[in-house]
């Protein structure tokens, strides 16, 4: 009884705690993705976030998000907050805005102007990959292949790429690897489906780093991997380029700001520019 | 108050009470609190369920039940066939394995050999372990070790040695509950150990067996992150164990994840809601079949 | 005559054989089940000890700093973060779940429990992506509002859990307060006891060790948790503040980098050593139970 009545009591307690906490602020609510994940590994580097070792410096206080769609959710529920996603993800109920004035497009990626950009890359053992993988591997790289590419928001890597021939061959393939690469390989493996009819692709969605390992250890064809493969792994594998994938900074719908530098983009990640109103338009 | 009153006394005991609240402030207190429990934690059930079904059901389309997939439908349809196949399987292993084990414990093993206890302990510890570490070690021993690369049995084996220590602990459970009584009947009757297991023990445990393996099935459905390493997301259903496949909540966690088919996911989650009410049911209504023969 | 002296023994002989063949299927059965549970542990051990060995056990158990790309591995945020939301969601899950449980079993009228049970047995089998959804789609804004952060954090991680654990503690609860023979309540009432006081004073004490059975396994679900905490905790691997700052649970932490982690390097070797010391903490949890079992019953 006294025991129930106690706990009634802290709980009325703990919720006035919380209304007397509410308040306006404005401080930037920051969003990275994980350590380690592709995109982040990307958009810290190319906007400098790191330390004087070169390592990582992204803020602690950020909030780290696992998943592309958990970002947009967050950032279409919070108004003070910003994240970065991958260009081809990119959703009406969240507000993309321009780096250094320029607006994330596939365009502006392909012309050089929007600086923020990863790679796509797959890889393979060489010599022991089958000739159908490699009849894979080619289509993707051909000019049917990279206007699938195209077509899905991401950017080819070759404009004026051979055409394709349908080998005809039989078969199946497996690739494991990068979440971020998986949608647009599904999209490159129905268009290959369609001209060669009989093969099977099999799509295993387990992240770039298990990936680049099912690769190395035979468990699947190919590894599909959103981030560029360390020297280690280099020294067994053969990494192809196969697309560009531009990295859109997003903020809530209702955020004025619709402009930032990299420069401040960069302070923002580092912690240094902590409140939407010291960024002036 | 309680069921089995008879209703004569239930009318007694409740002008009883009645007149008892008058004068007793504090049992108002807890009455009005019970209730409110109860009205909270209904609400967040009907918040939840009707969520699912509100964001879940506009979604529906035919398109999703195709029999092929591919990246325009984004079918569920094989990833269900999948989750059944794998829950079965699983079932196959886990339980046989886990109700013969637990019997050996019960039964056999001596009272109080530490042996017992300690697994005892261990698979109680391994009940709170997250599944992606059994995900991992499936992937390390099943997918590379024994080279059987993505496929459905790395899952099921994966997922057989999770729900396993559960199907014990609630077996071992049920087992114990059953007054020895009905063991010395049994042998004073000339049963042997084995028929007395059999043909006493076992049958009178069913319920509790039950509970346990509506848990597990619970464990198996909902599933991902042990998943995701070791059966991976083959898209299709084939029906062979050495192809990779996808279960529904492995399908949900792919969908969901890129942001790029949030309508589907929305869709699918309410599907495996569905199939998770339907085992369930199915599951209690095998129980109640088994119990009464 | 003799014929019919045979036939008993050859039977019996057939029945001894099969006796003991059952047995050692038993048996076999026992040992599959617990070499599963050692290799597991094994697994853990041979993977995470090493690990240790090289961060250097305190560095790794109290270092506050978690930079894989730095090699600096200090799960100690991740420690406090799992006490934490473990904490809270017992803080709201528990009581609610035991007078849930004092519903179902002694206020609720059989029609709605006809009802209700199999719809709290449902809420056991959603997957906890769903829940994750749900708490960052409703729970995350709702506690935006009140206290104008982030509204993720501890507090939101421990609403969710909470809701999470009840199933869990609801069900084992229910049926440890159904074991209580009706004559605890009959003699209670008898005394002059109200309906109330009777469950909670006579009956609540006679249950209490299957009521804390059921709050240990609620206690194991919650630090297991991960696919739901991950969404709705901010995940940040720093000491947090106060209750409204977020944190990175230990389950979390194996989760959000294991994807990423080279295979057989230090970061995935840390990263299974924090699963042992997930495991050592739910081990401790259990023997204390255990204990406070046995000194019970002496």
């Amino acid at each position: 009884m006294k025991r129930i009545l106690v706990i009634a009591l802290s709980v009325v307690l703990a919720v006035s705690a919380f209304a007397a906490c509410s308040n306006d602020s404005t401080s930037i609510y920051v969003i990275s993705r994980e350590d380690g994940s592709g995109t982040r590994s990307a958009f810290t580097e190319l906007l400098g976030i790191v330390d004087e070792n070169e390592n990582d410096a992204t803020v602690g206080s950020a909030e780290k998000v696992t998943s592309t769609s958990t970002v947009i959710t967050t950032v279409a529920g919070n108004k003070l907050a910003i994240g970065y996603i991958s260009l081809g993800s990119l959703s009406d109920s969240v507000k993309a805005v321009s780096v250094d004035g320029v607006a994330p497009s596939v365009e502006n990626v392909k012309n050089g102007t929007y600086k923020i950009a990863r790679p796509f890359n797959i890889c393979y053992k060489e010599d022991t990959l089958s000739e159908l993988a490699s009849d894979f591997v080619k289509f993707i790289l051909s000019k049917e292949g990279q206007n699938v590419i195209n077509e899905n928001g991401y950017i080819m890597v070759s404009e004026n790429a051979e055409s394709y021939t349908a080998s005809g061959l039989t078969g199946k393939i497996t690739l494991a690897g990068s979440t971020s690469v998986s949608p647009v390989m599904d999209k490159l493996a129905d268009a290959y489906k369609t001209l060669n009819a009989n093969v099977e692709i099999e799509i295993q969605q387990s992240g770039s780093g298990a990936g680049i390992e099912s690769a190395t250890e035979g468990a699947c064809d190919i590894g599909m991997s959103s981030r560029e493969l360390k020297d280690t792994e280099l020294a067994t594998l053969k990494s192809v380029k196969i697309a560009d994938d531009g990295i859109a900074v997003i903020v809530n719908k209702e955020n004025t700001v619709s402009n930032l530098t990299s420069e401040q983009i960069k302070n923002i990640y580092l912690g240094k520019l902590t409140d939407w109103s010291e960024i002036s338009e | 108050m309680t069921n089995t009153v008879s209703e004569e006394k239930k009318d007694r005991t409740k002008s009883l009470t009645r007149k008892l609240y008058k004068n007793h402030v504090g049992s108002k207190i807890i009455r009005v609190l019970v209730w409110g429990a109860a009205v909270i934690s209904a609400a967040i059930l009907i918040f939840l369920i009707g969520y699912i079904i509100i964001k879940g059901v506009p979604n529906l389309r035919l398109s999703l039940f195709e029999w092929e997939y591919n990246s325009e439908n984004v079918t569920m349809l094989p990833a269900i066939l999948n989750t059944l196949e794998m829950t079965v399987l699983t079932l196959l292993i886990a339980v046989p394995v886990g109700i013969f084990s637990a019997v050996y414990m019960v039964e056999y093993a001596k009272r109080g050999s530490k042996i017992v206890k300690i697994v005892r302990l261990t698979s109680e510890t391994l009940q709170g372990i997250p599944s992606i570490v059994y995900g991992l070690f499936g992937y390390i021993l099943f997918v590379l070790t024994c080279g059987w690369r993505y496929s459905m049995i790395a899952g099921v084996c994966t997922l057989a040695i999770m729900v396993l220590p559960l199907i014990m602990r609630t077996t071992e459970e049920a087992l114990l509950a059953i007054p020895d009584s009905y063991r010395e009947g049994s042998f004073g009757l000339g049963a042997g150990k084995l028929r007395t297991v059999f043909k006493i023990v076992l049958p009178s445990a069913v319920p509790g067996i039950f509970a346990g393996i509506i848990l597990a099935i619970g464990r198996i459905v909902g599933e991902t992150a042990a998943l995701i390493y070791t059966s991976g997301s083959g898209t299709n259903f084939t029906g062979n164990i050495t192809d990779s496949s996808r279960t529904l909540a492995v399908h949900l966690y792919c969908l969901y994840n890129e942001g790029l088919y949030m309508e589907e996911s929305y869709a699918t989650a309410f599907v495996l809601l569905v199939m998770v009410v339907g085992i369930n049911a199915l599951s209690s209504f095998i129980a109640k079949k088994i119990t009464k023969k | 005559m003799t014929n019919q002296k045979l036939k008993p023994e050859k039977k019996k002989r057939y029945i001894s054989v099969k006796e003991t063949g059952m047995k050692i299927l038993f048996l076999i059965c026992a040992l599959a089940s617990i070499v599963a549970v050692i290799v597991i542990c094994l697994f853990l051990f041979a993977k995470g000890f090493p690990a240790i060995g090289e961060i250097g056990i305190f560095k790794f158990i109290f270092g506050t700093t978690w930079k894989p790309s730095a090699e600096i591995f200090g799960i100690f945020p991740m420690i406090v973060g799992s006490i934490y939301v473990t904490a809270g969601a017992i803080i709201i899950g528990v009581p609610l779940a035991l007078l849930c449980a004092a519903f179902l079993a002694k206020f609720c009228p059989p029609k709605l429990y006809r009802i209700l049970k199999p719809a709290i047995n449902l809420m056991a089998g959603i997957p906890s992506i769903v829940y994750g959804f749900f708490g960052l789609v409703f729970i995350v804004p709702l506690m935006q509002t009140i206290t104008g952060g982030s509204g993720k954090g501890i507090i939101t991680a421990s609403i969710l859990l909470g809701i999470m654990i009840l199933p869990t503690v609801i069900g084992v609860a229910e049926s440890a307060i159904r074991a209580v023979p009706d004559s605890y309540y009959e003699g209670s009432l008898a005394l002059g006891a109200t309906h109330e006081r009777s469950v909670f004073a006579v009956i609540f004490p006679a249950a209490k060790s299957g009521i804390f059975a059921g709050v240990i396994l609620g206690v194991g679900r919650a630090i297991g948790e991960t696919m739901a905490v991950i969404m709705v905790a901010g995940n940040q691997e720093i000491l947090p503040e106060s209750i409204l700052s977020g944190v990175r649970t230990m389950t979390a932490n194996i989760v959000i980098e294991m994807a990423y982690s080279e295979v057989g390097s230090l970061h995935q070797n840390a990263l299974i050593a924090t699963g042992v010391v997930l495991f050592v903490f739910i081990l401790l949890i259990n023997i204390s139970f255990s204990l406070l079992k046995r000194r019970e019953k002496s």
